[in-house]
């Protein structure tokens, strides 16, 4: 007898789940595509040069690192937290492998798994300080984001690092960056949006950082460890931060400066923001975040070749965050009152 | 009742607890921790105490004196007067935050300096307009937050990108400079206190002109208005508040378009600091704004609202920047800068875990 019930009952367990399931891809991101698809058309239109190769590979190199990072601030973002510091981690990532390049021409693997294991320590300490120290996440990490480029700029020494090798060129915008076309360091990211699309969306780690986001206090009363989660995401961003400099390193000259990595935290938020992920936490998606960031990074680059003043993208990009966020609202609330 | 120990009545406010069975030092240590501003003037003697006896032994490249100390008081006056504008923000709860002062400064100061320098109107009639702008620029922060239901955060970091790119795009990228704006630099000079002046350190002007004065009105406006109490009612429950027959709304509203007027008179400041109208003075490196929530922060101001004193402004931005000028004296050139940064991450991060341990020891701040 339950041997003949068993099929049955879990088939009705597994309609509850896809139930409980959003959809894989949800409103706000066929939106997203409709509105990158359009721009890239009316940009094809009136600036025949934005759909070649050459127009588009350089955006898709530019997108890499905010999206990568972008993955583990979604992580973060999802369980109501937040991470501004990653400006100042990029640029302490950045300046230690260069340096490491520089002087000790450590090889391709070398290179990135020391950024890595720098980036995973920062975000280690960020994520401890947060989980255990009780304290709100924006807090810490704009105290860390002073600390952390100190140290860059300790390292940094004088104004530049020059004479970066071309160790990491995989990653880069030249020929040996792409394959088939596509560039490396994009196809690496649309690789970690997969997995962690799939991490969120089918294992119970991903839905226990969706349950700390609802209400962290419910998600511990049911059993769910927060504190070493809160950890692992900022570790999560830490470590992809870390590949994420190796793409800045890659992407610039063989010069680096003490620009790199200032004001990325507002990018990478912006991206995870306009990919509909809420900064309330308990909601969100990697392939927003991903969308998002090409959406950033097609006005930035539009708006160059239709010759308006570079400067004017910022706009864009605070007007799309605002749409983006708004029409959220405006759903939301209509999804409450009925 | 009095067998209840502190920890399990966290609603009980410091200095209620029966304190004649507790000896001295735990009361003291009970002020240090609970009250901010007895804190942070004890971390300003401390510093002031090791400075000057680092001063004496001579391991300092200037002298760090009365006078050294008020010159570097300039550097207070946009800082504490944005830390004042995140005050507001951040009391009226929600998240409040205010990331666009920043942008803000840029905008208000480039149209300011447009104005003055280059339209040719008067100086009252510029400084009037700057003012309006930084108004309406709040004034769009407070209608997406308080009406429409943006969380501050997000709507604040859309207009500091807006905000941003539009000083950028109306300046065409060029600091404003004129004749005029150049002979205003007089407006950020050091000068003589009248009367007793004499035997007191100049002190900049900006001090007097602009910084004490949003002093005196931001602590008349919280402590002795109506407008003042009920702000901090909404931040500390803003469904209470509503049901008690506060308009929530515009009141909320209100707090950010005062964070956009005190912009505009930082921007002022500004440009007569650098006698020019530079259209990224208030977001180049780290922006304005960062530095004025970590003076909130530490400054005592709960991030979730509802909590923070204007005197807990005053004491920290008196510590951070006399720390700074410290620090600029034992380590010359550009290391003083790296270290300004290591010092004022590693303060803001003390002071948000003293916080935590504050909370679960006493119950609040």
């Amino acid at each position: 007898m339950t041997l003949e019930k068993k099929p049955a009952h879990s088939d009705a367990t597994r309609r509850t789940v896809r139930r409980v399931l959003p959809p894989p891809v949800t409103g706000q991101e066929f939106v997203l595509i409709g509105v990158i698809a359009a721009l890239w058309i009316l940009l094809g239109i009136f600036t025949p040069a934005f759909l070649t190769p050459g127009s588009i590979q350089p955006l898709l190199v530019s997108v890499a690192p905010i999206a990568l990072i972008g993955v583990g601030m979604t992580f973060i973002i999802i369980t109501a937290g937040i991470d501004v510091s990653v400006g100042g981690a990029i640029m302490l990532c950045a300046v230690v492998t260069a340096k490491a390049l520089v002087t000790t021409g450590v090889p391709l693997v070398g290179a990135i798994a020391l950024s890595v294991a720098l980036g995973l320590v920062l975000g280690l300490v960020n994520g401890t300080l947060i989980a255990y120290g009780r304290v709100h996440a924006i807090i810490i990490t704009f105290g860390t984001a002073n600390v952390f480029q100190f140290l860059a700029l300790r390292v940094f020494g004088s104004s530049t690092v020059n004479g970066i090798p071309s160790t990491l060129e995989v990653f880069g915008r030249g020929e040996a960056g792409r394959t088939l076309g596509v560039p490396n360091s994009f196809a690496l990211t649309v690789l970690a949006v997969a997995i962690a699309w799939w991490y969120l969306r089918h294992t119970a780690g991903g839905r226990h950082l969706f349950a700390i986001g609802g209400n962290a206090q419910a998600a511990r009363l049911a059993g769910i460890k927060v504190q070493p989660r809160i950890v692992a995401t900022y570790a999560l961003t830490g470590a992809l931060v870390g590949v994420a400099a190796c793409f800045f390193i890659a992407s610039g000259t063989s010069t680096l400066d003490q620009t790199i990595g200032s004001g990325r935290e507002l990018a990478v938020i912006a991206a995870v923001v306009i990919g509909g992920t809420s900064i309330l936490g308990g909601r969100g998606s990697v392939i927003g975040t991903l969308l998002g960031a090409i959406l950033v990074a097609t006005v930035t680059s539009g708006v160059t070749q239709i010759g308006w003043p570079s400067q004017l993208a910022n706009l864009f990009v605070g007007v799309f965050i605002i749409i983006a966020v708004g029409t959220d609202l405006l759903r939301e609330r209509a999804r409450r009152k009925s | 009742m009095t067998v209840t120990s502190p920890p399990a009545t966290p609603q009980l406010p410091p200095g209620a607890d029966p304190g004649k069975r507790r000896g001295l030092v735990s009361r003291m240590l009970e002020a240090l921790l609970t009250q901010r501003v007895v804190l942070l003037a004890v971390l300003i003697i401390l510093v002031l105490v090791g400075m000057t006896l680092l001063d004496v032994a001579g391991l300092l490249s200037g002298s760090y004196n009365a006078d050294y100390l008020a010159s570097a008081l300039i550097s207070a006056v946009p800082l504490a007067m944005l830390g004042l504008a995140q005050l507001m923000v951040i009391l009226s709860g929600k998240g409040g935050i205010d990331l666009s002062v920043g942008s803000m400064v840029s905008i208000t100061g480039v149209l300011f300096g447009l104005a003055y320098g280059s339209w040719g109107w008067g100086f009252l009639a510029a400084f009037g307009f700057a003012v309006l702008a930084g108004a309406a620029c709040g004034a769009i922060n407070g209608a997406l937050v308080a009406y429409i239901g943006f969380p501050p955060l997000i709507a604040t970091l859309a207009t500091y990108y807006a905000f941003r790119s539009l000083a950028l795009v109306i300046s065409d990228q060029k600091p404003v400079n004129s004749p005029e704006i150049q002979a205003f630099y007089s407006a950020a000079q050091s000068i003589e206190i009248p009367l007793i002046g004499g035997t007191l350190p100049l002190v900049p002007l900006g001090i007097f002109t602009f910084l004490l004065p949003t002093v005196v009105v931001v602590w008349l406006v919280l402590n002795k208005t109506t407008f003042g109490r009920r702000l901090y009612a909404i931040g500390t429950n803003d469904v209470a508040a509503a049901w008690s027959g506060i308009n929530v709304r515009p009141n909320r509203m209100v707090v950010y378009v005062l964070s956009g007027v005190i912009s505009a008179l930082v921007a002022v400041v500004t440009v007569a600091q650098f006698a020019s109208a530079r259209p990224d003075a208030g977001t180049s490196g780290n922006g304005m704004a960062l530095p004025a929530i970590t003076i909130a922060v530490l400054g005592g101001v709960a991030i979730t609202g509802g909590i923070g004193r204007v005197a807990g402004i005053v004491l920290s931005t008196l510590l951070i920047v006399w720390l700074n000028a410290g620090i600029l004296l034992a380590f010359p050139g550009n290391d003083g800068s790296q270290y300004q940064l290591l010092a004022l991450g590693l303060v803001l991060i003390f002071a948000s875990l003293l916080n935590g341990i504050t909370k679960r020891r006493y119950g609040g701040i």
